[in-house]
């Protein structure tokens, strides 16, 4: 014998869905440690490279890398492909940071079952692909805010000069915090097409936010005689352009690349998740 | 209307076939249970039911709507396989996080309240990593319970459970779907547990339903038989096999088959010069039922 009774369904909207999802990503970085842990690596690194780093003088001396604290911060110019360390070592850094903060993230969430409870639920794949989007944005863009203090701190500690275009300084932030979302969606992406394999999602993440990729595509360029700003397309381009030189025309490079590329690597994550198995 | 409702389902996995051209009825505020051996495609159905896989072919549909709907969805709880709690997240905080997905606002009520059921509400601030089998068994089903669904589907929830954890599941189950309706799909390969609960049963082996019959079918089907005992049990046999068509001696026990006439029988070995020191009137349940079931299907 069964005990049918008339049972009402309501169908949640997109937005309480995306609401209920986020809500669930927010609770889980503010409660576990791996959000804070990711925080004081990005405040740390910068303030210990900027502090220590140095290169060795032809009279066997050791001089500084950096002359100013906002080098920590961002290049002085666009340079595409590297030319020293401390070209590299800028706020660019907290997207390979992220990259693995967004595997462990994510693989976690495979790792403990907990993504079956959610698609056992109403939560659609978009839906994931969205707030994992969004969540690990915010938490990249507070890294770049902890690597803002870090560096200074460390720049100002370390006694370099303070004198900067501070519009381009703002812009450079800015645009940085502004590629967290694109950086996020690339890792978002990296991290549920290979969610079965913990180990290739978290090295092809550190892989790609190293920005490596971008000699390539600048040989191509050069090869077309292209220009380079043509670079600006890619993640890394858009997150070189926002230097200590730039103008407002970065910054909406930034804003236009950043959300496309969110825009692109959700479709797409959405469209392969949703043709395959969750785990 | 039923809850749930496959047609033609199948699912491979690198050319191997899971499931088969599936169907399955679950009718609603039923305790359906779920029997197969180890790979016969029980999980797989119930994941694909969740949501988890992604069928070949077929039609899933949940209270008359496509599976796949937000609205049915949200009122489907499952605990298949584990928990899927955080390891380093108390227990509370793991069911938060469900509360938030669904959307729950009264959420420190409703994450009391199923503690409260299984039994786990002193235990809220313990760390998920620290619980024992049992114990991540009952979170688990506390977390299938968030929101009061309407379907529960459970794979294999009495695994890792004792004696007292197994009553208590039953008395859940029984409960759930008496005061609030619920339909409840559950497979287990603890038969005998499985029947006490059970108002309906699908039996699958290698993919394919192969039989779907409610309780009292199962009832009506099951074989009756009666077991005695005499002190001479090879004379007392023999005399039986003159009356009774199928007459078995097993284990120090005289088995009559399709005979539940105790007073007959008794009387007829009074007649014969035996005295009947112990007899009783016995039924095949659901585990002896399946076995028999299982060879018959070698057998073909």
């Amino acid at each position: 014998m069964t005990n049918a009774r008339e049972i009402r369904f309501e169908s949640p909207t997109f937005s309480r869905r995306i609401k209920g999802m986020l809500g669930v990503d927010f609770y889980r970085l503010f409660h576990t440690p791996l959000f804070y842990i990711f925080l004081a690596i990005a405040a740390i690194i910068p303030a210990m490279v900027s502090a220590m780093t140095v290169m060795p003088t032809p009279d066997g001396g050791d001089s500084a890398l950096y002359s100013g604290v906002w080098q920590i911060i961002a290049a002085s110019k666009s340079l595409y492909v590297i030319e020293s360390i401390a070209d590299y070592a800028n706020m660019n850094m907290v997207f390979i940071f992220g990259g693995i903060m967004v595997s462990i993230f994510i693989g976690h969430d495979y790792k403990s079952g907990y993504v079956k409870q959610l698609f056992t639920t109403h939560a659609k794949k978009q839906d994931y692909m969205i707030a994992k989007t969004l969540a690990c944005a915010f938490a990249m863009a507070c890294m770049c805010i902890t690597y803002l203090i870090g560096g200074t701190v460390g720049g100002l500690l370390a006694g370099y000069e303070t004198d900067v275009n501070v519009g381009s300084l703002i812009i450079a932030i800015l645009g940085k915090i502004i590629m967290s979302l694109g950086w996020a969606s690339l890792y978002t992406f990296l991290n549920v097409i290979f969610r079965k394999y913990f180990g290739i999602s978290i090295t092809l993440s550190f892989f790609f936010g190293t920005g490596i990729l971008i000699i390539g595509a600048a040989a191509v360029v050069e090869s077309l005689s292209l220009p380079a700003s043509f670079l600006n397309m890619f993640l890394y381009g858009a997150s070189v352009n926002a230097n200590l030189s730039s103008n407002i025309g970065a910054l909406m490079i930034c804003i236009v690349v950043s959300v496309a590329w969110a825009v692109f690597y959700n479709a797409l994550g959405t469209k392969i998740l949703s043709k395959s198995d969750v785990y | 209307m039923n809850a749930i409702e496959i047609k033609g389902l199948s699912k491979s996995f690198r050319g191997l076939y899971a499931l088969d051209d599936l169907h399955m009825t679950v009718p609603q505020g039923a305790i359906y249970g779920f029997i197969g051996e180890n790979g016969s495609g029980k999980s797989t159905t119930e994941k694909l039911i969740c949501g988890h896989l992604v069928p070949d072919c077929g039609e899933i549909t949940l209270f008359g709507r496509d599976y796949t709907d937000p609205g049915v969805r949200s009122r489907v709880g499952a605990l298949i396989e584990n928990a899927g709690c955080f390891p380093n997240s108390s227990i509370y905080q793991n069911l938060r996080m469900q509360t938030i997905n669904l959307g729950i606002s009264d959420y420190d009520a409703e994450i009391r309240r199923v503690l409260r059921i299984v039994r786990m509400e002193e235990h809220a601030s313990l760390k998920f990593k620290k619980c024992s089998l049992g114990m991540k068994q009952r979170i688990g089903i506390a977390m299938a319970l968030l929101g009061s669904p309407a379907l529960l589907i459970l794979d294999e929830p009495i695994n890792g459970l004792d004696t007292d954890g197994m009553r208590m599941m039953r008395e859940i189950l029984v409960d759930i779907t008496q005061t609030y309706g619920c339909t409840v799909l559950i497979s287990s390969h603890i038969l005998g547990e499985l029947e006490k609960i059970a108002t309906h049963y699908g039996i699958i082996r290698q993919g394919k339903m192969i039989m779907e019959l409610s309780a009292e079918e199962m009832d009506s089907r099951a074989q009756v038989f009666t077991t005695l005992k005499t002190k001479d049990i090879d004379g007392a046999c023999k005399v039986l096999s003159e009356k009774y068509a199928d007459v078995r001696l097993e284990n120090g026990t005289i088995r009559i088959i399709d005979e539940d006439d105790t007073a007959a029988i008794v009387d007829y070995l009074m007649k014969q010069g035996y005295v009947v020191s112990e007899i009783q009137k016995n039924k095949v349940g659901l585990e002896e039922y399946y076995i028999e079931l299982m060879s018959k299907k070698e057998a073909e």
